[in-house]
């Protein structure tokens, strides 16, 4: 078999978690480099990989290395997808690419014009959950699309200062719902209301963000959407998708790590669901890598786009617009709003 | 036990359902049904009354508590004709389209001193009501979010939702009502989005078929409601209120619990099919309720209040779909 020699660039907790699963679970790769400021040698050692570097360009020099997953922190995320892509490296960059349209699109772009694969990491579009209910959806199963549902609770609510720049709950976190409506139901957001109320942390409430929102969306197609999103299910990581059609529904529950259920006078007790993403959503981080290796090594078609990331960041600040003026947002007029944000 | 005699307006599906359940009830004597349209002949059983005019009911000084199964346009002025001979109100849903016509009839009904139980029947199911429970045991904590589906098996007539008042206080005012129910607490504002998906002809009565409506509660919560007028699997009736310590949710009654698993996939029965069938003991249990507060001089567990904040809530949505923006809850 053909290896794919990667490069990961980052290795926080969501790179060393790509890392270890390009190492351990995925066939068709080969890393050889790791790039992070802060990085644990023993750990980089213990899976192999025979270049660690604190300077990115050790990967992007490095004409052996064909794709790079950029794991980096958030606000540098469309700069390494521009350096990646004018060193000619297909490219895998975690969510979200930026908080704005602007460097979404010059990043696409750059992608484009050099002729490399760009795959965003919206995991849930290879969550196995999750494939099976868009494919029923898009094969007629449930008939018309009419109305989506989506609940998507934390388990517990993230410290204020991952909270401050995080980019809001919007932009760091109902940005998997919106894209997850655009992906189950094959159509665009044309329409946002989103409310929202700061009923978890107070403190996420004095740093500027909410903690509890819900969220309505009409569709291209006519469909209508809602979205609950909340900072802390103390019961755990809360993911649950229903999608309601013409002829029928068809819906997705909680995954929990262990079947068991125990009934006592007290009542009956089954586990509460994976206690965060990680876990939850295991599979899909591993198979949105080999779709990745696909993309580049055969060409597959790429399962998150530069053009997802645009319109479900485009979503999320239609969803700020609402909030602030406590309207519904059409998304013409939200794209028009955030390029002004971007130009002035 | 004290029995007591009742009269019962309107003897459509709504009104013989009730007057069934009063037949078997302990402590409850039918007296008289009166209903201009409908064909008496085989029911109701011998020694009940029947004629097509109101006055059988409302005059007879035997009946204490009237039950008001009629029309919609009829249910103000039958209420307040009912107060003013000194009886008892059970009145179905909704008591007015109007809020001025309700606080009319509310204020009627307090003058003459009697009581009135509006016909919110999902408040007595056991399943919602165990909700409620969590919520008040403080199970969940601060309600932070409640989220209700409500899906009827199948569009109503053209004609029926000609002169319902539209989706949101014929069929959304029952989780309304649910949403007051399960928070404790008031509606503050409602911003609705609706739409046309599945009978064109409903569109062009001037209604929706579809709509998912947010509220704003007084005390800082947020509330989901998603309706449609057709889900082909069945009546899809569920609850879930989220807060600080945990959430109780409640999913579809079924009309059994096996599950037939094979090659293809693990099948269970559709939902109970509609409001007749999954309501059954909410509807004995709203009726019992209402005549153990008349015996033990209560007030009902849902009343005139009640009645008049669930259609003030859903003229604000009607006005949010108008309008295209979140729209503020009037007043009682």
């Amino acid at each position: 078999m053909n290896h794919i020699t990667v490069g990961v660039i980052g290795a926080g907790r969501i790179g060393r978690m790509h890392t270890e699963n390009l190492v351990r679970a995925v066939p068709g790769a080969r890393v050889k480099a790791v790039a992070s400021p802060h990085l644990d040698q023993g750990w980089a050692r213990s899976l192999g990989i025979p270049v660690v570097a604190t300077d990115n360009d050790v990967v992007f020099d490095d004409p052996e290395i064909e794709a790079v997953v950029i794991a980096a922190p958030s606000g540098r995320h469309c700069e390494l997808v521009e350096r990646a892509a004018a060193a000619g490296k297909h490219i895998f960059c975690e969510k979200p690419l930026a908080f704005e349209p602007g460097p979404i699109e010059a990043a696409g772009r750059a992608a484009r014009e050099a002729g490399v694969v760009l795959q965003v990491g919206f995991n849930r579009r290879s969550d196995p959950s999750l494939v099976d209910l868009a494919d029923t959806v898009q094969s007629g199963g449930v008939g018309e699309v009419q109305t989506l549902r989506v609940t998507n609770r934390d388990p517990k609510a993230p410290p204020v200062d991952f909270v401050k720049r995080s980019g809001g709950l919007f932009f760091d976190f109902v940005i998997h719902d919106l894209d997850t409506v655009r992906f189950l139901s094959g159509s665009e957001i044309v329409e946002v209301f989103a409310v929202g109320a700061v009923l978890v942390d107070p403190a996420i409430g004095a740093a500027g963000d909410i903690d509890t929102a819900v969220v309505t969306l009409r569709l291209a197609s006519g469909a209508l959407a809602v979205i609950d999103a909340s900072r802390q299910a103390v019961y755990g990581y809360d993911q649950r998708f229903e999608v309601l059609g013409s002829v029928g529904s068809v819906a997705v529950d909680n995954l929990r790590p262990s079947t068991r259920v125990l009934s006592t006078t007290g009542g009956v007790v089954t586990r509460t669901p994976y206690g965060g993403f990680v876990a939850r959503y295991r599979d899909a981080f591993v198979a949105e890598l080999r779709s990745f290796v696909e993309a580049v090594s055969a060409g597959d078609p790429v399962v998150a786009t530069a053009d997802d990331a645009l319109a479900a960041v485009r979503a999320a600040a239609a969803a700020r617009a609402s909030l602030a003026s406590g309207r519904p947002v059409r998304l013409e007029s939200a794209a028009m709003a955030a390029a002004g944000d971007a130009t002035s | 036990m004290k029995t007591i005699t009742v009269g019962v307006l309107g003897a459509g599906r709504i009104g013989r359902l009730h007057t069934d359940n009063l037949l078997r009830m302990p402590g409850v004597r039918v007296k008289a049904i009166a209903d201009p349209f409908v064909d008496f002949t085989g029911w109701p059983p011998d020694g009940v009354a029947t004629g097509v005019d109101p006055g059988l009911v409302l005059g007879d000084h035997e009946i204490e508590a009237v039950l008001i199964c009629s029309p919609t346009p009829t249910h103000a002025p039958f209420t307040e004709a009912a107060a003013a001979a000194g009886k008892h109100v059970f009145c179905e849903k909704p008591i007015d389209l109007e809020p001025g016509r309700i606080r009319r009839t509310l204020e009627a009904v307090e003058r003459a001193g009697v009581k009135l139980q509006v016909g919110f029947n999902r408040r007595f199911d056991p399943t919602f009501a165990r909700v409620r429970r969590a919520v008040v045991d403080g199970d969940v904590g601060t309600v932070q979010i409640v989220k209700i589906t409500s899906r009827d098996p199948e569009a109503p007539p053209v004609s029926y939702v000609q002169s319902s008042g539209g989706i949101f206080l014929d069929m959304t005012i029952h989780d309304f009502d649910m949403v007051r129910f399960l928070t404790g607490g008031e509606v503050a504002e409602v911003f609705a989005m609706g739409a046309v998906l599945i009978d064109p002809a409903i569109g062009e009565a001037g209604d929706i078929d579809t709509a998912v409506t947010t509220m704003v509660m007084a005390d800082g919560a947020l509330a989901v409601v998603e309706n449609s007028r057709q889900a082909v699997y069945g009546y899809d009736q569920r609850v879930e209120v989220f807060g600080s310590k945990g959430s109780a949710e409640a999913g579809n009654e079924t009309p059994n619990r096996v599950t037939v698993s094979g090659a293809d996939g693990v099948r269970a029965d559709n939902p109970l099919y509609f409001f007749l069938e999954r309501y059954q003991a909410s509807f004995l249990a709203e009726m019992a309720a209402f005549f153990d507060c008349i015996r033990d001089d209560r007030e009902p567990p849902v009343g005139g209040l009640d009645g008049l904040m669930s259609v003030l809530v859903g003229q604000a949505a009607a006005r949010s779909i108008v309008e295209r923006r979140p729209v503020p809850v009037e007043r009682p």
